[in-house]
C-alpha cells in the first residue's frame, strides 16, 4: 500500500482512492481488491474453458465449469463455424382432420418455413417469431432425438411438445370447420448448389425426415 | 529496479482504486445495450405474447419444466397470469429506457437485468447471438459505474455539486424507489420465488444502495463515503475488464472455430449464408455478392483474419482503432445483408467499449451540438427578443452551482498534486463540462441563440477546446480554473455558446470535457 501519503492530517479535501483512507479502511479496501480480483479472474477462466473446445482442463473440471456457467453465463460464439450451414431446412406439416360429415381427411403438406421466409423477405427488421422460433425449435428437436426419432430424456419430450404447439398454432384456420386429430411433421433438407464460379458438384435433391404422427 | 516495480505497482493501485476507468466507454456500452434492448422490445411489441407470454408455443408449463432443471432466473415463473406478463414486459421496457437515460442508474441497471433475464429465460429458444450478448452485458453492467457521463444521474450530481444531499443522492425518487424495490424483494423472498443465491445477490445490492445513500447524506466528505467510492471503483474496474475480455473471447472463439472449417479455408464460406432462406431478406443483394468468387473469398478470409487478430491488436492503439472500425462496418453490413439488426447493434455496442476516449468525447459533443441547434431552431422561431433575459448566466444560480463545482474541484486538486500529474485534476473539470455539452447545450443554449455575444465571451473558451483534443493536456489549464466558482461558470457559458455557435465545427469540440482514461476524480454518481 501507498505509505508515503499522510493520512488524515491534511485538512480539507481528501485524496481519491486508497490514498485518502486511514489504516482500517485501507485493510478493508485491500481485502475487497483481492476478493474482486480473484472473482474476476475466476469468472474469466471459467468462461474461457466454457467457450474453448473440449480440452484437458475443461474435461477434468467439467462439473465446476457447468455449475458456474449455467444458466446465466451460457454462451456460444461458433457463429457460422467451423462451417456455415450449407443447406436449407424447411419444416413442413400435414394434418389429419375429422370433417363435418365425420370422415377422416388428411391434408397436403404445408411448408411452415416458407411462411417464415415470406415474412423475412424485404423486411429490414425481421421478428424473432419468424427468424428463430421454428428454426430453433427444429434444431432443438433434432439435437434431442436419435435417428429412430427416439427422445433422449426430458429435453426430447420438451422439444416434441414445443414443435407440436408451433405446428398446431400455425395450422389454425387452415382446415375448415373440422377437428384436428393428428399432425405429422417432416424436415425437408436441400443442399445449396455449389457456387457458379466453382467446379464443385453438389447434390441438390431434397431429402425428407418424417416424424411419426402425433395425436393432438 | 525494485523501486521502479514498487512505483509502478503504486501507480496501478492508485488508478484502480482512485477512478472508475473508462467513463465514456462504459457509458456508451450502457446506452448501446439498453438502446438495443429497448428497440427490440418495441419492435416485438406486437409479438410479445407469442414470444414470452400466454400465447407462446413455448408454453408456461414447458418453461416451468425446463427451468426446474436449470434454475434460470425469471419473474415470469412467479405467475402464469396474462396481467403479470404484461406488467413484466412493461417493466422490461422501463428498465431499458431508464438505463438508457441513466436515471437512478444503480436501480435501473438491476431492473434492466431482471427484465432481460426474465424475458429471455422464459423462452430460451426464441433468442439468438444478439440476445446472448445483451444477456451477458445486462449482468456485467450492474457492477459498473456506467452513468458517470451522458446520463441524468450525472446531470443531477453536477447541478448539486457532487456528493452530498444536494447532489447525486438528491431527491425523493431514490429513497422511494429503494423502498418499493425492497418491498418487492421481501415479497419475492417470502413467497419463495427466489433461490438462495439470487435472494442473497439482490439483498446485497439493495443493502449497499441503502448504505450508500445514508453515508452520502450524513457525511458526503467523510472517510466512509470515500471508502465506498473506492470500493465502487474497484468493482467497476474489474467489471470493465471482464466486459472487455468477454468481447475478446467472443471474437477469439468466433475466429478460432472458423479457422478449423474447410469452407473458411477454401474461401467459400460466406457464399452459403447468402443462400440460406432464413438469412436473406434481400435475395437480390445477397445473390449479387455471392456471384463474385473473388469477393466472397476476400470477405471470408477478411472476417477470419479480423476476428482472430482482434484481441492482439489491443496492444497497439492505432491498429486496434482501424480494426474496430472495420468490425463495426462489418456488423452494419450483417445487419442489412443477413437481416440481423439487433444482433449487429448489440455487437456494435459491445465493440464500442474499445473506442478511444477522444473520439467518444467528440461524438458526444457533436450529438449535443446538433441537439442544441435543433432545439434552437425550434425555439428561435418568432421570439428572438423575448429570450434575451434568461440567456445570460444568472448570477445567483450561477454562483450556487459554481460553489458546488468548486467543492468538487477541490477534492480533485490534491491527488493531482500528489500523483505528480495534472491528469486527475482535469477530472473535476471533465465532469463539469460533460454536462455543459449534454445539458447546458440543450437547456441554456436554446435561449442563448439570439445573443451572438455569449459564445464569444470568455477567452478561456479556447482552452477546453484544445483540451478536448489533447486529452490530459487540459488538466493543467482546467485545474487552475476549476477551483473557482466563477471560472467554472464561465466554462459553462462557453460551452453553451459553443453549442449554438455558428455552424463551424470548432464550437463543437469545445463542448465536452478533456479526458483521458484519467478523467474521473470522485464521481458523484454511484
Amino acid at each position: 500500500m501507498d505509505s508515503n501519503d499522510p493520512e488524515g492530517t491534511v485538512p480539507g479535501p481528501r485524496p481519491v482512492g486508497v490514498a485518502g483512507l486511514s489504516t482500517p479502511y485501507r485493510v478493508l479496501v485491500a481485502l475487497a481488491l483481492g476478493a474482486v480480483a480473484v472473482a474476476a479472474c475466476w469468472h474469466l477462466a471459467l468462461v474461457f474453458l466454457h467457450v474453448a473446445p473440449s480440452n484437458t482442463l475443461s474435461k477434468r473440471h467439467a462439473r465446476t465449469i457447468d455449475d458456474w456457467i449455467y444458466p446465466e453465463f451460457e454462451q456460444n460464439w461458433k457463429l457460422f463455424a467451423p462451417n456455415p450451414l450449407q443447406q436449407n431446412v424447411a419444416v413442413q406439416v400435414r394434418a389429419q382432420v375429422r370433417d363435418g360429415a365425420g370422415g377422416l381427411v388428411t391434408t397436403g403438406w404445408r411448408d411452415l418455413t416458407a411462411q417464415d421466409t415470406d415474412a423475412i423477405r424485404h423486411n429490414p427488421l425481421p421478428s424473432h417469431t419468424r427468424q428463430n422460433e421454428l428454426r430453433r425449435a427444429w434444431d432443438f428437436y433434432t439435437s434431442s432425438h436419435d435417428e429412430e426419432e427416439k427422445a433422449n430424456g426430458e429435453r426430447g419430450a420438451l422439444s416434441e411438445a414445443y414443435l407440436q404447439r408451433i405446428a398446431v398454432r400455425r395450422l389454425a384456420g387452415t382446415y375448415g370447420g373440422g377437428d384436428l386429430l393428428r399432425i405429422q411433421l417432416r424436415g425437408a433438407t436441400t443442399a445449396l448448389p455449389a457456387p457458379a464460379w466453382s467446379t464443385e458438384q453438389t447434390d441438390t435433391a431434397t431429402y425428407y425426415r418424417e416424424l411419426p404422427w402425433w395425436t393432438v | 529496479m525494485v523501486d521502479r516495480v514498487r512505483a509502478a505497482a503504486g501507480r496501478a493501485l492508485a488508478r484502480v482504486t482512485g477512478q472508475a476507468l473508462g467513463a465514456y466507454q462504459s457509458a456508451v456500452l450502457r446506452i448501446g445495450v439498453a438502446g438495443t434492448w429497448l428497440l427490440f422490445l418495441l419492435r416485438e411489441f406486437p409479438h410479445r405474447r407469442e414470444l414470452y407470454g400466454p400465447e407462446s408455443p413455448w408454453g408456461w408449463d414447458l418453461g416451468r419444466r425446463l427451468i426446474d432443471t436449470n434454475d434460470a432466473f425469471t419473474v415470469l415463473m412467479w405467475s402464469d397470469s396474462a396481467v403479470w406478463f404484461e406488467i413484466s414486459y412493461a417493466l422490461a421496457l422501463a428498465g431499458g429506457l431508464l438505463l438508457l437515460l441513466g436515471w437512478r442508474t444503480r436501480a435501473a441497471s438491476v431492473l434492466f437485468m431482471v427484465g432481460v433475464l426474465s424475458l429471455q429465460n422464459r423462452s430460451v429458444f426464441m433468442g439468438d447471438g444478439g440476445d446472448n450478448v445483451i444477456h451477458l452485458m445486462a449482468v456485467y453492467l450492474v457492477f459498473t459505474r456506467c452513468a458517470q457521463v451522458w446520463s441524468l444521474d450525472a446531470r443531477r450530481a453536477r447541478r448539486g455539486g457532487g456528493p452530498g444531499p444536494g447532489g447525486s443522492t438528491d431527491g425523493a425518487a431514490g429513497p422511494v424507489l429503494w423502498a418499493v424495490l425492497g418491498l418487492v424483494l421481501a415479497y419475492a423472498a417470502v413467497a419463495g420465488h427466489l433461490s438462495a443465491g439470487w435472494a442473497a445477490a439482490f439483498g446485497a445490492l439493495w443493502a449497499v444502495q441503502g448504505l450508500w445513500w445514508a453515508v452520502d447524506r450524513s457525511d458526503p466528505q467523510g472517510e466512509a463515503r470515500a471508502a465506498l467510492d473506492t470500493l465502487a471503483n474497484i468493482v467497476h474496474n474489474a467489471a470493465l475488464l471482464v466486459i472487455m475480455a468477454e468481447v475478446c473471447l467472443i471474437y477469439a472463439t468466433a475466429g478460432w472455430y472458423k479457422v478449423q472449417g474447410s469452407r473458411w479455408q477454401d474461401g467459400t464460406a460466406l457464399y452459403y449464408p447468402l443462400g440460406l432462406d432464413y438469412f436473406t431478406p434481400w435475395p437480390d443483394l445477397s445473390g449479387l455478392l455471392a456471384g463474385s468468387g473473388t469477393l466472397v473469398m476476400l470477405l471470408s478470409y477478411g472476417t477470419v483474419v479480423v476476428q482472430v487478430a482482434f484481441p492482439f491488436t489491443l496492444l497497439n492503439r492505432r491498429v486496434k482503432n482501424v480494426l474496430l472500425a472495420v468490425m463495426m462496418l462489418e456488423h452494419a453490413g450483417i445487419a442489412v445483408l443477413l437481416g440481423l439488426p439487433f444482433f449487429s447493434m448489440a455487437m456494435i455496442a459491445a465493440d464500442a467499449v474499445f473506442l478511444p476516449t477522444g473520439f467518444l468525447v467528440r461524438a458526444g459533443g457533436w450529438a449535443a451540438a446538433s441537439a442544441a441547434r435543433l432545439r434552437l431552431r425550434r425555439r428561435s422561431q418568432g421570439k428572438a427578443g423575448a429570450e434575451a433575459g434568461p440567456t445570460l448566466p444568472q448570477p445567483g444560480a450561477g454562483s450556487a452551482r459554481a460553489a458546488g463545482a468548486g467543492r468538487e474541484a477541490c477534492v480533485v486538486a490534491v491527488p493531482g498534486a500528489g500523483a505528480g500529474g495534472a491528469g486527475p485534476a482535469g477530472g473535476g473539470r471533465a465532469e463539469g463540462e460533460a454536462g455543459a455539452g449534454w445539458e447546458v447545450g440543450s437547456a441554456e443554449a436554446a435561449g442563448a441563440g439570439p445573443q451572438a455575444g455569449v459564445g464569444a465571451v470568455p477567452g478561456a473558451g479556447a482552452e477546453p477546446g484544445a483540451g478536448a483534443g489533447a486529452g490530459a493536456g487540459a488538466g493543467a489549464g482546467a485545474g487552475a480554473g476549476a477551483g473557482h466558482g466563477p471560472d467554472a461558470e464561465v466554462g459553462r457559458a462557453d460551452g453553451a455558446g459553443a453549442a449554438h455557435g455558428p455552424d463551424d465545427g470548432a464550437g463543437e469540440v469545445r463542448v465536452p470535457p478533456p479526458a483521458g482514461p484519467v478523467d474521473q476524480a470522485r464521481p458523484a454518481t454511484s
